[in-house]
Order: C-alpha cells, then sequence, then structure tokens
C-alpha cells in the first residue's frame, strides 16, 4: 500500500519543527489525524484489469503536494488504483538533478508505465524512454517531437474552455471590461489568456458589444504577467489595477497568484468576480468560494488515468493524448452563471467540439 | 561589610591563573590588585563575581562561607562589577539601560519608565554622578558611559564595587573625575576594589595595594610609603626601569615636514587647523594632548589613511601628501597605530602573518604573486628572538598573545623595516610595565640609528619621556612647542587644557 | 593537519547528532506503526531508511556516481560562497552568477563546433567568466557606492533568472520546436566526458569530469589562499578590514576581485552543470545550489578542505535521499531536514559539545562571519 506522501512531508516538516524547537504535543496528535483521515486509499479487490501493473509517477520540484499539476497528477495515478487495480508508486524530485536518477530508480523498479509531470522533465523523460523501450512513458503538459515510440505527451487544449469562459465572463459582466494574467510569458500560460480574449472577441461579434480585454493582446500575444507562480500580493495588487481600470472579472492563469486575486475580489464586496483556472476554485479554494463565477478545468488526472488505462489495455503509442471539450480533457465548472447564459456556453462549447466554431 | 577571599585556587589547562590567593577588603576603603596582564587579577574577579568556580579556597562575607554559582549570587551578597568592556545597549537610553534586567512595570508588564528616570536621578545626585536618563548611550563619551555602568551597580545595592581597569579607556580629565566619584562612593560607605596596572593611580587612590604576579599575591604595599619603582618590581620581578635613560639627540636633515595640514570631518568640524611642524633624522617629537583633540586624525593624515583637505605632508622632501600608505611605506615610514586590536594586528591570522603584514609583498617574502613562506618564518623567528615576543611558536594566532606582546608584534614590524621614519600613537597604551620598558628602549635605539620619530600619546609621562622636543595639540591646532626638560608636568597639562602658563618658556604659535 | 580532524570531528558529531534527530522524525511521522503501536516497525523504517541513505550514497558504482554528480556544482559554487566570506562579503548570488556562467557555457556548447579537447574546456571557461562578470557586478556597486552586497547580489538573483526566462525565448538560444523556454542543445563534442564512459553500456552512471573542475577549482582556492599575495591580501580583509587599509591594501580592489572570483567559482558550477548534467538549460537550471552553497560554506567554514568535505556530504545526502526515498516512505524532504540540522548543529557547536560532552576547549576560535557587518 502507498502513502500519500506529500502529506507525510509535510507532517514531517512539522514533527520537524516541534522536535526543535521543543515544542512536542499537541500538534503531532493533530497531525495524526488528518494524515489518517486522508489514508483512503481504496484496497485492492480481486479481478481488477489492471492488477499486477506498477504505475508510478515522478513528481518536478513542486513536489507532490504542490496544489497543481503534480497533485492532480497523482490524483490520476490515485483513480487508476481505485478503478483499475494498479500499483502506484510515487518519486518526488528535490531538484532538477534528481529527474534522471529518479527515473533510473523506477525503470529498475520494473514499472510499466512511468508518468513524468511538466517539461522540465522532457529531456529526461527521453532518455529514459529511449534506454527502457518495454516501458511505456507519459509527460504531463509537454509533448515529444520527433516522436518516441513508448512515449507520449499529456497536452490539454485549455483556449477551448477558456475560450468559452471568455464568451461567458464577456455575458456576465457589468461595466463592459473583463481582465486576465499570467503567472510567466509562456506558452502553457499564454493560450489560457489568448483563448479567454478571443472568446471574449467572439462575444462581441456575436452580440454587438464592446466588451474589453485587460492583460492581453491576440495580435501581440504579450500581456500581464506576475513573473511568478507564488506571490499572493502580485495576485492581490495585478487584480485591483485591473479592477480599478473597470475590470469586474478577472482570469488569473498562475496558480496560487491567483489566490491572492481571489482574496482582492473577496475584499471587494462582490464588486470584482474570478474565473478559476485548472481545477473548480470555488471547491480547491473555500475561502474564497463566493467570488468565483466559473472555472476552467485542464482535467490531468482524467488524461493520467487515460494513459494508465492504455497500458493496463496493452496499448502502447507515440500519440499524444490531447484533452479537448470532446474527451472531457479540458472543460468548464459553473459555479454562478445564469442558466440562459449556462446553456448558451454549453451550446458553444458543443460547437468547439464537433468543430464548428474555430478558436 | 568584610570580603575575604581564602586560599583561592583556579586552575586552566596548562596554567594555575590563581595559586592559593588570599586578599581581603571592607566597605570604606579602597584596595588597589596590581599585576601585570595576564597575572591573574581579572581571574580572581571572575571568581569572586561567581563566573568561575574555584578549584580550591573560599569566600567569606563577613566571616561566614558563601558559595557563588552566578554573578546573581555575588549581587545578591552586595558584590557589584564594572567591567573593562562596558556592557550597554547603545541605542537605549541611560535609564533603559540601567533598568535592564530588573526593570520596574507598572500593571500588565509595561515598562515603567517614569519610575526608571527616578531612580537614576536619585542614584545620580546622591553620588555626584551628573547623569542625564533620557540621553541615549551611543551619543555619550566613554567616561560618562562608564558612570551608567556605576549606577546600574549601585541600583543592585552593592557594598563592594569592583572595577576591571578602570582607566583604560579613560582620558586624563576623566579620570580625575572618575577618582572623584570613587571617593563619593567611599564617604557614603561602600568599599573599592580598582583592578589596574597604572601604578600611579593605584598610588593616588588606594588606601591598600595588593600585588599579584604569575597567579600569586607577591606583597602589599601601603600607597603612603611605597614608590612606583617598588611596586614596579614586586608586579615584574626584577627592577624595572620607569623613566627613559637616553643620550641627548643629535637631530640631522629634516625627514618629516609638515605644512599647513588641514583636515575636516564628515559633520564639517575642522579636526586639525594649520598645523605644521618638523620632524628631524635621529630626534623624537612627541605630541602630547587630550584625547579628541585631533591627534588621531593627524596621524591618520599623516600615514595616508585619510585625505587632507588642505595643506602638504612631505617625507624626505616628497610631497606624499596624496600618496598611499603602500607608496608611504616604501619611502622608509613604519606606523605603529593607535588601535592594536582594530588596525595594527589581524588577531584572526597568525603572529607570522601579522609580522609579515605591512611588507608582504617585498621581494624578501614573495616572487611576484607567490608568497615565500618559508622565508616569512623565518623572519617572523628572528623577529621573535629580537624582539622578545614571548610565544612557544610563531605560527599561533595573534589572538592567544597578551596586550604587551600583541604591541611588540606591531613594533616589531614595524621597527624591523628599512625605515626612515616612524609614526608612533599611544605605543604603550594598556600594556603593562615591563613591556612599556622594552618599548621605549626600541623606540630611543631607532632614533639613536638616525630615525626620525613621532609619538603621539595622551600619556603625558610618556611623551614627556620620550621626547626631544614636545608639541601640544589643543582643538586641533599645534599650540606649544617646548623642551620637555626645561617645563613642568604641570604646565604641559596648563597647555593641554588650553590655556597658556605664567611662567612660560619655549615658543607659543 | 590537527586543524582539519578537529573541524571534521565536529562536522561528523553534527552529521549524527541530526541523524539521530531526524530517526525522531522518522517515527515521530510514520503514523500508521505509532497508532497500532509497532514500534519494531517504525525502528526498521528508521534502519531501512539510512540504510538506503548510505547505500544510495556510497554503496556501489552508480550511488557514487550519484553522489559525485550531485557534489560537483555544489563544491564550486561552494566555494563561491566561501571566498566571499573569506574576504569579509556575504555572497547570497550563487544562483544568479550559476546561471550567468551557466548561459555563457551553454552559447559556447551550442555555437561552437569544434574538437572537444578545445571546445570542453572553452565552454567551462566562458561560464567562469560569464559567472565572474556577474557576480563584479556587485563586487563594483559595493566598492563604488557602498551598497551592500547582500541586497544586490540577491537582486541580481532575480535579474538573471528573468534574464535567463528570457534568453530562453529568444531563437538564439529556444529549442526549435519546443513551445517553453528550454534551451537548445549543445554540441555533442561540448559534453564533459563522462567519468565512467569507458564502461560499456552503463548510462545509468550520470557522472562526469566537471567533478576534476571542481576538485581542481578547490586547489586552486587552497593555492590562492594559503600561497599567494592576492590571497593573504583576501583574508587579511576579510578578517579585519581596517588593519588590511592600514597596510596599504586596496580593499575595494580587493572587494571586487573577490567578487569576480567568487562568480567565476560560480559561474563554472553552472557550466558543469550545463555541459555535463544536463546537456541544456533551463530556468531551474541552478535550482536550490546557490542557496545549499551558503550551507556548504558555512559548514566547511570556508577553507578549501571544508568546503570540500562538506559538499561531498551534502551531494551524498542528495543521492542517498533519492534511493531511501524510493525504498521507504520516507520522503526525500527528510534530506533538507536533515540539511538544516547538520547547519545547525555545528552553528551550535555548545549544544553538541552537550550531547556528546566532549572534553576540550570549543571556543570560538572557527572562522565567523562577518559578512552582515561588511
Amino acid at each position: 500500500m502507498i502513502k500519500r506522501k506529500g502529506l507525510k512531508s509535510a507532517a514531517l516538516a512539522i514533527a520537524a519543527f516541534s522536535l526543535i524547537a521543543g515544542a512536542c504535543g499537541g500538534s503531532d496528535s493533530t497531525v495524526t489525524e488528518e494524515t489518517v483521515t486522508e489514508e483512503t486509499t481504496a484496497e485492492t479487490t480481486a479481478a481488477l484489469p489492471g492488477e499486477g501493473i506498477l504505475a508510478c509517477q515522478v513528481t518536478d520540484t513542486g513536489g507532490v503536494d504542490d496544489k497543481g499539476f503534480n497533485q492532480i497528477s497523482y490524483k490520476g495515478m490515485q483513480d487508476a488504483e481505485a478503478t483499475l487495480g494498479v500499483t502506484i508508486d510515487l518519486l518526488e524530485s528535490a531538484s532538477d538533478a534528481d529527474y534522471a536518477p529518479n527515473l533510473q530508480n523506477f525503470a529498475d523498479k520494473g514499472c510499466n508505465i512511468i508518468v513524468t509531470v511538466g517539461f522540465l522533465l522532457g529531456d529526461a523523460t527521453k532518455a529514459a524512454a529511449e534506454a527502457n523501450p518495454d516501458k511505456n512513458y507519459a509527460i504531463v503538459d509537454s509533448a515529444f517531437d520527433p516522436p518516441i515510440a513508448n512515449a507520449r505527451g499529456l497536452v490539454f487544449s485549455t483556449d477551448q474552455p477558456s475560450f468559452m469562459a471568455g464568451y461567458l465572463a464577456a455575458g456576465m459582466t457589468k461595466t463592459g471590461v473583463v481582465g486576465t494574467f499570467g503567472g510567466i510569458n509562456i506558452p502553457p500560460v499564454s493560450i489560457f489568456m489568448d483563448g479567454f480574449a478571443k472568446g471574449v472577441a467572439y462575444y462581441n461579434a456575436q452580440k454587438g458589444t464592446k466588451v474589453k480585454v485587460l492583460g492581453w493582446d491576440t495580435e501581440k500575444k504579450d500581456g500581464t504577467f506576475a513573473g511568478n507562480f507564488n506571490s499572493l500580493d502580485d495576485g492581490k495588487n495585478i487584480a485591483k489595477s485591473q479592477a480599478d481600470e473597470g475590470a469586474d472579472i478577472i482570469f488569473p492563469v498562475a496558480g496560487p497568484v491567483g489566490l491572492g486575486s481571489a482574496q482582492f475580489a473577496k475584499e471587494s464586496g462582490g464588486k470584482v468576480k474570478i474565473i478559476g483556472v485548472d481545477v473548480d476554485m470555488s471547491i480547491s479554494n473555500p475561502d474564497a468560494a463566493e467570488v468565483y463565477i466559473a472555472s476552467v478545468l485542464k482535467n490531468i488526472d482524467a488524461a493520467v488515468l487515460a494513459a494508465i488505462t492504455d497500458t493496463v489495455n496493452g496499448v502502447k503509442t507515440s500519440d499524444n493524448y490531447v484533452g479537448t471539450l470532446a474527451n472531457g480533457g479540458v472543460g468548464v465548472a459553473y459555479t454562478a452563471v445564469p442558466a440562459e447564459l449556462q446553456a448558451e456556453v454549453e451550446a458553444i462549447g458543443a460547437g468547439i467540439a464537433d468543430g464548428t466554431i474555430k478558436i | 561589610m568584610k570580603l575575604e577571599l581564602r586560599g583561592i585556587t583556579k586552575r586552566f589547562p596548562g596554567v594555575v591563573a590563581n595559586d592559593s590567593v588570599n586578599l581581603s577588603i571592607a566597605t570604606g576603603e579602597v584596595l588597589a590588585l596590581v599585576g601585570e596582564n595576564g597575572a591573574g587579577k581579572s581571574t580572581l574577579m571572575n571568581v569572586l563575581y561567581g563566573l568561575y568556580k574555584a578549584d580550591e579556597g573560599e569566600i567569606l562575607i563577613d566571616g561566614a562561607s558563601k558559595k557563588f554559582n552566578s554573578p546573581a549570587d555575588a549581587i545578591a551578597s552586595g558584590i557589584g562589577m564594572v567591567h573593562q568592556h562596558f556592557m550597554l545597549v547603545p541605542v537605549f537610553s541611560v535609564a533603559e539601560n540601567v533598568v535592564l534586567g530588573s526593570e520596574p512595570t507598572r500593571r500588565l508588564g509595561a515598562l515603567d519608565i517614569e519610575q526608571a528616570r527616578k531612580m537614576v536621578r536619585d542614584v545620580s545626585d546622591r553620588y555626584n554622578l551628573n547623569l542625564d536618563p533620557d540621553a541615549i548611550v551611543e551619543d555619550l563619551p566613554v567616561g560618562v558611559r562608564q558612570r551608567v555602568e556605576i549606577v546600574k551597580v549601585l541600583l543592585r545595592d552593592a557594598k563592594i564595587v569592583v572595577f576591571d581597569e578602570p582607566t583604560a579607556v579613560l582620558t586624563p580629565s576623566e579620570i580625575l573625575e572618575f577618582f572623584e566619584i570613587v571617593r563619593t562612593l567611599i564617604r557614603s560607605g561602600k568599599g573599592v576594589v580598582f583592578i589596574t596596572h597604572k601604578l600611579k593611580e593605584a598610588l593616588t587612590i588606594a588606601d591598600r595595594i595588593n600585588v599579584l604576579r604569575r597567579g600569586k599575591v607577591v606583597g602589599d604595599a601601603d600607597p603612603k610609603t611605597a614608590s612606583e619603582a617598588q611596586i614596579a618590581e614586586m608586579m615584574v620581578g626584577r627592577p624595572v626601569q620607569l623613566t627613559v635613560d637616553k643620550k641627548p639627540a643629535d637631530p640631522k636633515q629634516v625627514v618629516l615636514s609638515v605644512k599647513d595640514l588641514s583636515l575636516i570631518d564628515p559633520d564639517g568640524r575642522t579636526v586639525v587647523d594649520q598645523v605644521s611642524f618638523e620632524v628631524r633624522a635621529g630626534e623624537i617629537v612627541g605630541i602630547a594632548g587630550v584625547q579628541g583633540n585631533g591627534q588621531t586624525e593627524l596621524v591618520e593624515a599623516l600615514s595616508g589613511l585619510r585625505n587632507a583637505n588642505s595643506g602638504v605632508v612631505e617625507i624626505d622632501g616628497k610631497d606624499v601628501t596624496k600618496a598611499s600608505p603602500r607608496e608611504r611605506h616604501s619611502l622608509g615610514m613604519g606606523h605603529v597605530p593607535e588601535d592594536r586590536q582594530r588596525q595594527g594586528l589581524i588577531t584572526g591570522m597568525s603572529i607570522t602573518e601579522n609580522l609579515v603584514l605591512t611588507r608582504y609583498h617585498d621581494n624578501e617574502f614573495c616572487n611576484g604573486m607567490k608568497m615565500r613562506w618559508s622565508d616569512a618564518s623565518k623572519k617572523a623567528k628572528e623577529l621573535v628572538a629580537n624582539y622578545d615576543i614571548r610565544t612557544s611558536d610563531p605560527d599561533q594566532l595573534a589572538s592567544t598573545l597578551s596586550g604587551g606582546n600583541q604591541q611588540k608584534v606591531i613594533v616589531a614590524r614595524e621597527l624591523s623595516r628599512k625605515i626612515g621614519l616612524v609614526l608612533a600613537a599611544q605605543p604603550t597604551r594598556g600594556i603593562d610595565v615591563g613591556s612599556i620598558e622594552y618599548i621605549h628602549e626600541q623606540i630611543v635605539k631607532e632614533r639613536d640609528a638616525g630615525t626620525a620619530v613621532l609619538i603621539v600619546s595622551t600619556e603625558l609621562d610618556e611623551v614627556m619621556a620620550l621626547s626631544d622636543r614636545l608639541l601640544v595639540m589643543y582643538r586641533g591646532k599645534i599650540v606649544a612647542d617646548l623642551d620637555p626638560k626645561k617645563i613642568s608636568h604641570m604646565d604641559v597639562g596648563l597647555y593641554m587644557a588650553g590655556s597658556r602658563p605664567e611662567s612660560a618658556v619655549g615658543s607659543h604659535r | 593537519m590537527t586543524d582539519l580532524l578537529k573541524s571534521l570531528r565536529y562536522t561528523l558529531l553534527a552529521l549524527l547528532a541530526s541523524l539521530l534527530v531526524g530517526a525522531v522524525i522518522i517515527v515521530v511521522t510514520d503514523i500508521d506503526a505509532l497508532k497500532v503501536g509497532d514500534y519494531g516497525k517504525a525502528f526498521t523504517t528508521v534502519l531501512t531508511a539510512y540504510r538506503s541513505l548510505f547505500e544510495g550514497s556510497f554503496w556501489g558504482l552508480r550511488s557514487i556516481s550519484n553522489t559525485i554528480t550531485g557534489t560537483t556544482p555544489l563544491l564550486l559554487s561552494g566555494l563561491a560562497v566561501s571566498v566571499a566570506f573569506k574576504a569579509g562579503l556575504f555572497n547570497i548570488g550563487a544562483t544568479g552568477q550559476m546561471l550567468a556562467g551557466g548561459m555563457t557555457a551553454l552559447w559556447v556548447g551550442f555555437t561552437m563546433s569544434g574538437p572537444g579537447w578545445l571546445q570542453v574546456p572553452l565552454a567551462v571557461l566562458a561560464g567562469a567568466i560569464g559567472g565572474a562578470i556577474f557576480g563584479g557586478i556587485a563586487g563594483v556597486l559595493k566598492a563604488r557606492t557602498g551598497a551592500h552586497e547582500v541586497i544586490t547580489t540577491i537582486m541580481l538573483n532575480s535579474i538573471a533568472s528573468f534574464l535567463v526566462l528570457w534568453l530562453l525565448k529568444t531563437t538564439l538560444f529556444q529549442r526549435e520546436g519546443r513551445p517553453d523556454p528550454i534551451s537548445k542543445l549543445i554540441a555533442d563534442e561540448a559534453h564533459l566526458p563522462r567519468l565512467f564512459g569507458f564502461l560499456e553500456g552503463r548510462s545509468d552512471l550520470v557522472a562526469h569530469s566537471g567533478f576534476f573542475v571542481a576538485l581542481l577549482a578547490t586547489y586552486g582556492y587552497w593555492y590562492l589562499l594559503k600561497r599567494t599575495t592576492l590571497g593573504f591580501e583576501l583574508r587579511a580583509t576579510g578578517l579585519n578590514s581596517d588593519a588590511a587599509k592600514y597596510a596599504g591594501m586596496k580593499s575595494k580592489t580587493l572587494m571586487v576581485v573577490a567578487m569576480l572570483l567568487a562568480g567565476g567559482f560560480a559561474g563554472m558550477a553552472g557550466a558543469t552543470e550545463v555541459l555535463g548534467t544536463y546537456g541544456y538549460a533551463s530556468t531551474s537550471l541552478a535550482g536550490n545550489i546557490g542557496f545549499d552553497a551558503i550551507a556548504v560554506a558555512l559548514l566547511g567554514q570556508s577553507s578549501p578542505i571544508g568546503t570540500l568535505v562538506s559538499a561531498l556530504l551534502f551531494g551524498a545526502l542528495q543521492a542517498g535521499g533519492r534511493s531511501m526515498q524510493a525504498n521507504t516512505d520516507v520522503p526525500v524532504d527528510l534530506i533538507i531536514v536533515l540539511r538544516a540540522l547538520i547547519v545547525m548543529f555545528v552553528a551550535a557547536p555548545l549544544l553538541v559539545k552537550a550531547m556528546f560532552r566532549v572534553k576540550s576547549q570549543f571556543s570560538a576560535q572557527g572562522q565567523t562571519f562577518r559578512g552582515w557587518g561588511g
């Protein structure tokens, strides 16, 4: 049985601190309970198809408890454990130098499929895949060019749900101004912003409105970026300056930076609303659940599960998994959207899925 | 109250710092504890203060044996200590510093600063200390800071106050004020232990003198009858030359010439004001003056550590006003700096390294960038022997040396170079009698060899004894050019204080 | 030699002490075992964890290779912090200097296509120069304006990381066909030769000859400090800048020189990572190495041999930590805790002394850091 190592490392940090501070006692027991309640890994039962398959994940330096793609990927691993009956294992990387040795360790361990997370592991994954042609490799948020027979990328057409979110925002704004910003100007981030801005433009074209987008210029492919993925203060400040320019709906594509924007929205007392990113943030960020009107979903867990399912079924492919609206790899979660508008947005989603609407 | 130490022995690895020491002190008297550096004075007082535990012996208070495990026990028994290095928080006010550690509080633990102020005022008035409770400690002169320490001790109800080298950091006038304070303390029924190596001071203030040598009490002296020379002999263990024995000077050509030198400090104050003088080969020129009258800055400018604002400095006729320290060194300037710990030595380096600190770049010790440490070691061994530096191994850190031996390292380094000029600032500050004697001998020897010597010292005795010509500095100006053989201490003291004696001889400016 | 033994002894005791505390942490966090009162299992976990920690760092060729790979950049960047410490400067900027050196080495690595014996040294040299220039900026700023190097090097770290991000998106550096900020691969000839390249079919032995670069640099650092006038001047300035000025040393020039040297060492760390470990550059090229380097220098008391020993120790912990993670449920984060504990125990020798009842004087005769005093 494999544990949630991430939680354990949190417990470890607390324990280390309390040992050193000489403050053992209460804190340990709370840690105990938390961890125990989270230990809900399903017991394998006989007759599941994945019996005997070992699925392994190597995180990037964010670790498995990053509240980001490592963690969501690991959820896909756990789903595979529960539904397919595979055995799962995990190695966290403390630095870039850990990637290759971690992959080596898993190859030695006889993993059938090894999932790596993030483009930083791209070169190490490529080398490992070429050295171990009998194993399957999958990498989240990256792809191989030229393709490798036993390795595939798990990528997402996040412009599709972002387009829907842009339309949605344009339909809901009262001020006629909406905003977006990113963490760092790299394609996995800017693709969201671009889709969002195009969705707004589409709404304007359809309805003859003039909703303005702050923070992204479709022509120049440039916009507002926090410059990092961790400063809540930056998220707050950018949201504030966009609100000062009139934006009442903001779409931050910047991981935890966006939590700062949500904080700002909460303090604005309902004047500013936020569209969440990656996961349904009205659930994952309960402290400010009321500020979210919707979230753009990037279902990494579904992609990971799909990749493992292929391995369980004996499929070896170099074809990338592309998460789309059509296969459920991306989507939109609605939190507080009027019913008619939601129906319109859904219709646009269907149009994108069947190709009648081009982004 | 009567305090007695009986048979105190304290051993450290390899040394017996105190060897069955007996000592007693009662309230109403001043006991001076004298001895060379390393004689065991501080160890003894740390035993008394509960910082060290004696290996043998006992401490009695009014005949009852006491055990001091920490300074708190000593304080509780009425013993107070004013350390040589003050333990004050520079950014706090006097009142805050005084109550630090036993703050008077109001409800909820709020600091009662009003109460603290009152406490400082009361004590200050009672003992004539003249302290402003609201002054910030870092703004105060050293002498006043010392009074803050004294208030701290008095507020903790000390009956016997121990001063560890209290005058080492004080100016001559502050020393006089300090003696007044000691007398006030005695009148108020306190007892005072005065640790020093300055015999003159011990003779001035003490009722009794105990002499310590190599951890043992080697004698008592009565200040009314004993002479400085007698006590010095007890301290060192051999007769000591207290006056400098030298032939009349034979001045030759001008080596150092200073013309209209002025220095302005960053605050815009003129600290050295139009100073002009010359030092000739084969003579010792002394500059006397109370600390803080521009001598420090003058020496810095002469050595190249500070830029002159106007005026000209020449060495051997060459204009060196803008030359770097290294250029001046290469012209034959040696410099014994005022503060040996801060400037003269790198205590974290070995004795050998310190001995070549100002000459490592000579071809004697390096080929281009490559150091030849074997040659440096050879030189160091030679200097250690020639200059009587007491160490078992020149590769040990300079911090392992006593103050006197550290100073000998500097003197050895500077005098052993090829020099025609020596600047020596406070060459014997804070060091023991034996080392002072030795360093004075070396300076005179250097003069006789034809070197020009400039001595700057706040110790009037020292400049009077060493100098062939005596300049007095007051508020940045040279106010007198005197013949030390023809003027009294008293009159020089008057010049130093800015006035002009009636019976003035010599020329004035 | 006795000094070496003495400093080693305290490092080893600190290691032992932190392993003890680490064991307690492993037990305390092994919730399952504690809950059912299975202390035997907890004990076994500790044993297994430490055994794989050791085996993963020193047992067998692959472990040694991993330890060497981890040690190389830690040693070079540790020297970068040490040489600055010696001169009384606190170099927090090894990260930025590594990035700068990594990028210049990378540039030589993919633009040139000469024979390896020429291209590899040239690329390493380019890395040293790139890092030196970057480190030198902080030195010049301090000498000219008095700007504190702690502030400037931290700022320069940010500047470097954004500069790298930007560069990696320019067509000059970005790998063709990649949307993300990742560089072109260096030419095959520019790779630092693998140490175990002579063994057929052992592609898992990743250690490269950057280790020799690091060892050579360590020797160079030792030679500088002990055998040159410049080293004497740097040490003098670091221990007592007033005395150094008095002795006629040019403290401002020395500041700049110290930071140039520091940057040069860190730049070589970046270069060996690019040319040996990765073969390309990414934004996370420097990782935490620049900061771990501070701990390495601290632990090694800035001495050449001490820095070497502590870099080896940290490199071994890094390699062993991975195998510990793979073989037990103990997360790799324990390594970070262990490293922090070691540094803490070294910084608090009295604690170690009390724990192990070490007799003899252990006064503050070690190097103390005066960096903040600047």
